[in-house]
């Protein structure tokens, strides 16, 4: 860990007048504080954000409002998130341990960085740490990584599962620098990696979010997530789908869903989503337009298993549906 | 009245309050005035030599006090690291053997501040290409000389018969299977910590460490120091399986540090440097060919193994001698060992080093041979167990597998098992369900122990040896069995271990603790009474003064005779003595010649498969253990569960993924390198079939710490084969092999 100053922001105002290029914003800090150590993230300025008043859930007519503080293990336990999208409280359950659940808050969940190993050794070559040093997943270990979206400059998975929810439900982040604030979908604030992996999400300079909106959607009701992990907890996916279907008798009106595990960023999967509306909610019918999730997936030498996995997987998660 | 004796019951654990209430000091707890921090710099090339190193930045760093490199080392003489340990000593050249070596230390004020100096480091190197892929060099394997277990290559042939592969070709049933399994780390809660302490030309070392006595013989060794003025004091452990045993670099540099810079220091190792500075288990690649009648004799075994070894030293496992040749009887057996030596860190002893990887192979392949016969795997087992040793064909002290076969198979409901595969599944048909079952067998060991009782005026005795409870229980049994052994409750017994100082003890390797404490233990009890009485008949303030020693009785804490009673802490008051006490000890072995010693076991289990995405979860787990009497059923469940646990992870989640060109461990880490969680442990059903050996020692004890992970593995990929038809035999199962 470098030196670095560490400021406490009382207000919005404060966070932003303190922050900029070379600052990093501290609220749970269980990605920051880890990297920090391991010298990965060597921000100059760290703000502590945690007293801001950026906290609360509720909803209204348009949806679903998360403050950016709010902690994972909290928000999985509103009883309007648990009943209305019971696919985000099974997202955040299914992440990281009950500890770190406690600590984390939901906008630090949406920018977490990379768990490629690669990544997170200073010794190794990585674009994504230091651009230009090339990419040592490629021809290495890469069993966890992904299968779409990526490309020569990086390969490594997006880590949230609580984004891979989110997406599926078209959330948007809220965001405010100096300039003012402005909201972005989520599926359009995440980047590829193309040949800057660096450039992860399009936060300017000491941009803060500071909140999550999920737009209403009565049949969220109606959604789950799945997580397939070599351990039963505390581990991040192989491959998992996050679903919500408008049935109507056994015929699918309408369906959201994503996948994590398999992509660079959060991978919401319309072809799939085209494939089951109007179709009725039948093994053969899901599988079928399962396949398309993975028309072009890029496997590498240790996940060519994610392209069977990624399509069972939603099979098991929409099927489980049909209650 | 009598006192009611603790032994057998299952008590709590004696240090159980201050573990849980922080107050029990492991080593890195010892802050002494005036402490310096050490960090390691480890290498990342995996093998070469340094050209040049660029400290400059580091010794600049705030706090920083030296850098201690091979350009500027501290002297270490390397006197090898005996059996388990490493063979090399760091800094003394500029050699790189493996990725992750100890290539620097850097001293600072603060912990923090060694660490961020030595992110400063630079290192150039002359890199090579290590030897590093253990598939690729399998072809290049070494037969070793010969072992603790004899040549590496052995055959057991009956008259007549040429050759394995001869008996092999005339059995009316044979299967063959091939057994792989990757590297494993020992991952104790506890990470290596040293607290070195130089005064007056002796060293103080607090260093967690299964093996007090034996660390001071290396630390004396390597640093140069006579032995006489080293003492280790390690009283908490927080865990080893093994690979606190030995001596690691780190340990003898902090104490070379403290010496060098006149001040205390203390070095702990971050989880990510436990992986490639103290040692793993090998890598093994097994194959096993069974041959056999139709109903089921073993005509012909034969189990070959090979094991990664390292370049840096230490041992590698003997799976099939000590499995498969002590387990089953057959006219014709061929064993065979090799070692593929490659460039990465040292490997060593881990929990059951040999017979983990040995059982996983062997029951294995004896479930798949049940399969083909269509036979019990449970029957065909007691079919074939062995009642003597080939080879030595020594008889068995006290077997009782079949036993353990019996009772585990009716806790655990083996008979409500389809043995056809994949026919269960649970009500919703998402998961397919199965059972398997596997043996434990683990050698019994004694190794020489010492005990030392002294009664003390105030009525409390102290216990005392310099063994190691690394959470395996010797603090409670040391306090059940001097209660026992004197009569007297539990609360007035003072154990005391964990310090080279006490009597010597060998420490904690081989589930050996027990037998040796409690033989040397009984063995003090009679002296320190024999000594006591003497005191009550010599002393002229004794009560019993003059009196014949035959007449005067030791019983319950007390002399009797002649219709007087005196306590004993009365009469050392009474007679103004402030102790009487004895040490007693034994040494290599049991008691009687001419056996065989061990423990056994039988695993039963359940797993669920999912049918679309392979996750395995183990949802039941019988184990019956006959390991002669239980000291304490309670700690002694513990460590079967734990054993268990460590299975569950070698059958299901852990390895060590080895870049084959760098040689670099890629998941390093405890996120990467998935031990069980809570949430993969299943309800378990421990049991112990009772029957002491007493042809081993008095107290008819056997080991039990490593015992549980002996086959535990083997239990779940049986279990899996059940369920799904699909014989894994790749570890560890993860989903994608189930897909």
């Amino acid at each position: 860990m470098r030196a670095h100053d560490f400021t406490i922001a009382r207000t919005v105002g404060e966070a932003l007048s303190r922050s900029g290029d070379g600052s990093a914003y501290l609220a749970g800090g269980t990605t920051l504080v880890d990297l920090m150590k391991l010298d990965v993230m060597t921000p100059q300025r760290v703000v502590d954000i945690n007293r801001l008043p950026m906290r609360g859930v509720h909803r209204d007519r348009r949806g679903l409002h998360i403050g950016a503080l709010e902690r994972m293990s909290d928000i999985a336990g509103y009883p309007l998130v648990k009943a209305g999208y019971p696919v985000i409280a099974e997202a955040l359950l299914a992440s990281a341990s009950g500890q770190l659940r406690n600590m984390a808050s939901i906008g630090g969940n949406l920018l977490q960085r990379s768990r490629c190993g690669y990544f997170r050794d200073t010794a190794t070559p990585c674009n994504k740490r230091e651009p230009g040093t090339g990419c040592s997943a490629l021809n290495g270990e890469n069993r966890m990584h992904a299968i779409l979206g990526t490309s020569n400059s990086c390969v490594s998975t997006h880590p949230s599962d609580l984004a891979v929810a989110l997406v599926a439900l078209d959330a948007a982040v809220q965001l405010r620098d100096r300039s003012g604030v402005r909201t972005v979908r989520l599926a359009d604030f995440y980047r590829l990696p193309g040949t800057t992996p660096h450039l992860e999400h399009d936060l300017r300079p000491g941009e803060l979010v500071t909140g999550v909106m999920v737009p209403r959607l009565d049949w969220a009701r109606r959604s789950t997530y799945l997580k397939i992990r070599d351990r039963t907890s505390y581990e991040f996916a192989l491959t998992s789908a996050a679903v919500a279907v408008n049935l109507s008798g056994r015929t699918i009106r309408d369906v959201r869903l994503a996948v994590g595990g398999v992509g660079t960023r959060p991978w919401r999967l319309p072809a799939v989503e085209d494939a089951l509306r109007n179709r009725p909610l039948r093994q053969d019918v899901v599988e079928a337009a399962a396949a398309r999730a993975v028309a072009d997936a890029r496997p590498l030498a240790h996940n060519r298993f994610k392209v069977s996995l990624v399509q069972r997987t939603i099979v098991r998660a929409v099927m489980s549906l049909k209650g | 009245m009598s006192q009611q004796s603790p032994l057998g019951k299952p008590v709590n654990r004696v240090d159980g309050r201050l573990k849980v209430t922080g107050a029990a000091g492991y080593a890195s707890d010892h802050h002494p005035d005036r402490l310096a921090h050490g960090y390691l710099v480890l290498s990342t090339v995996g093998r070469g030599s340094i050209r040049s190193m660029d400290t400059a930045a580091a010794q600049r760093s705030a706090g920083v006090l030296a850098v201690y490199t091979p350009l500027n080392p501290l002297k270490l003489f390397n006197q090898g690291g005996g059996l388990f340990g490493p063979n090399w000593v760091p800094l003394q050249d500029t050699e790189v053997r493996h990725h992750g070596q100890i290539v620097g230390l850097v001293v600072a004020e603060t912990f923090e501040q060694a660490r961020d100096a030595a992110a400063l480091v630079r290192v150039a190197y002359d890199a090579r290409t290590p030897v590093a892929s253990f598939e690729d060099n399998i072809p290049n394997a070494a037969v070793p000389e010969p072992f603790f277990f004899g040549p590496a290559i052995q055959d057991y042939l009956a008259d007549g018969v040429a050759s394995i592969d001869d008996a092999l070709a005339a059995a009316e049933v044979t299967v063959s299977g091939s057994y792989r399994q990757p590297i494993k780390l020992h991952n104790p809660m506890e990470p290596h910590s040293t607290v070195a302490v130089w005064r007056d030309g002796h060293v103080t070392v607090y260093s967690g460490t299964q093996a007090p006595v034996g660390h001071v013989q290396d630390i004396a060794r390597c640093v140069g120091v006579d032995q006489a003025r080293v003492r280790v004091v390690s009283p908490y452990v927080g865990g080893g399986f093994g690979n606190k045993a030995m001596t690691w670099g780190h340990t003898l540099l902090t104490v070379a540090a403290a010496r060098a810079l006149d001040r205390p220091v203390s070095t702990v190792l971050t989880r990510e440097q436990m992986f490639t500075v103290t040692g793993h288990r090998s890598a093994v690649a097994q194959t096993v060919a069974l041959g056999a009648t139709r109903d089921g004799v073993l005509i012909a075994v034969k189990h070959d193994a090979y094991s990664s070894a390292s370049t840096s030293g230490a041992m590698f496992p003997w799976g099939p001698h000590t499995t498969t040749l002590p387990l089953y009887r057959s006219e014709n057996i061929h064993i065979g060992q090799r070692a593929v030596t490659l460039d990465i860190p040292t490997s060593t002893i881990m929990r059951a080093p040999n017979e983990e990887p040995g059982a996983f192979a062997i029951e294995s392949a004896m479930d798949e041979l049940a399969a083909r016969l269509r036979m019990d795997p449970v029957e065909l087992r007691m079919k074939n167990g062995t009642t003597v040793v080939p080879g030595n064909g020594h008889p068995w002290s006290s077997k009782h597998l079949d036993e353990c076969y019996r009772v585990g198979a009716r806790r655990f409901g083996w008979s409500r098992r389809n043995p056809v595969p994949g026919k269960v599944t649970s009500p919703d048909r998402e998961w397919l369900i199965g059972m398997g079952m596997a043996t434990a067998i683990y050698p019994a060991a004694r190794f020489p122990s010492q005990v030392k009782i002294r009664l003390q005026a105030d009525g409390t005795a102290g216990v005392s040896t310099a063994g190691a409870d690394l959470g395996t229980g010797l603090w409670t049994v040391l306090a059940q069995l001097g209660a026992d052994a004197l009569g007297i409750p539990m609360d007035r017994i003072r154990p005391d271990i964990g310090d080279s100082a006490l009597p010597n003890n060998t420490g904690a390797v081989s589930s050996a603790s027990t037998a040796g404490a409690a033989s040397a233990l009984r063995l003090a009890a009679e002296s320190v009474k024999r000594a006591l009485i003497q005191l009550a008949v010599e002393n002229p303030r004794s009560p019993f003064h003059g009196m014949n020693p035959q007449d005067v009785r030791y019983a319950d804490g007390a002399l009797t005779a002649a219709a007087r009673r005196v306590s004993f802490g009365d009469l050392l008051e009474a007679t103004g003595s402030a102790a009487v006490e004895a040490t007693e000890g034994v040494g290599f072995g049991g008691d009687r010649q001419g056996f065989e010693f061990a423990s056994f076991g039988a695993h039963f289990c359940e797993v669920r498969v999912n049918r679309w995405t392979g996750e395995t979860r183990v949802s039941r787990f019988t184990t019956v253990v006959d390991a002669g009497k239980i000291i304490n059923p309670k700690t002694a469940r513990s460590q079967i569960i734990g054993g268990v646990i460590f299975g569950i992870g070698q059958a299901l989640s852990e390895g060590i993924q080895v870049e084959p060109a760098t040689g670099r461990f890629a998941n390093a880490n405890f996120a990467e390198y998935l031990v069980p969680v809570n949430a993969d442990v299943p309800p378990m059903d421990v049991q112990f079939v009772q029957h002491p050996d007493t042809a081993f020692n008095s107290e008819g004890v056997r080991g039990i710490g490593e015992l549980g992970t002996v086959g535990a593995a083997a239990a779940i990929a049986n279990a899996v084969y059940n369920a799904t038809g699909r014989r894994i035999r790749d570890l560890p199962i993860t989903p994608d092999k189930l897909l």
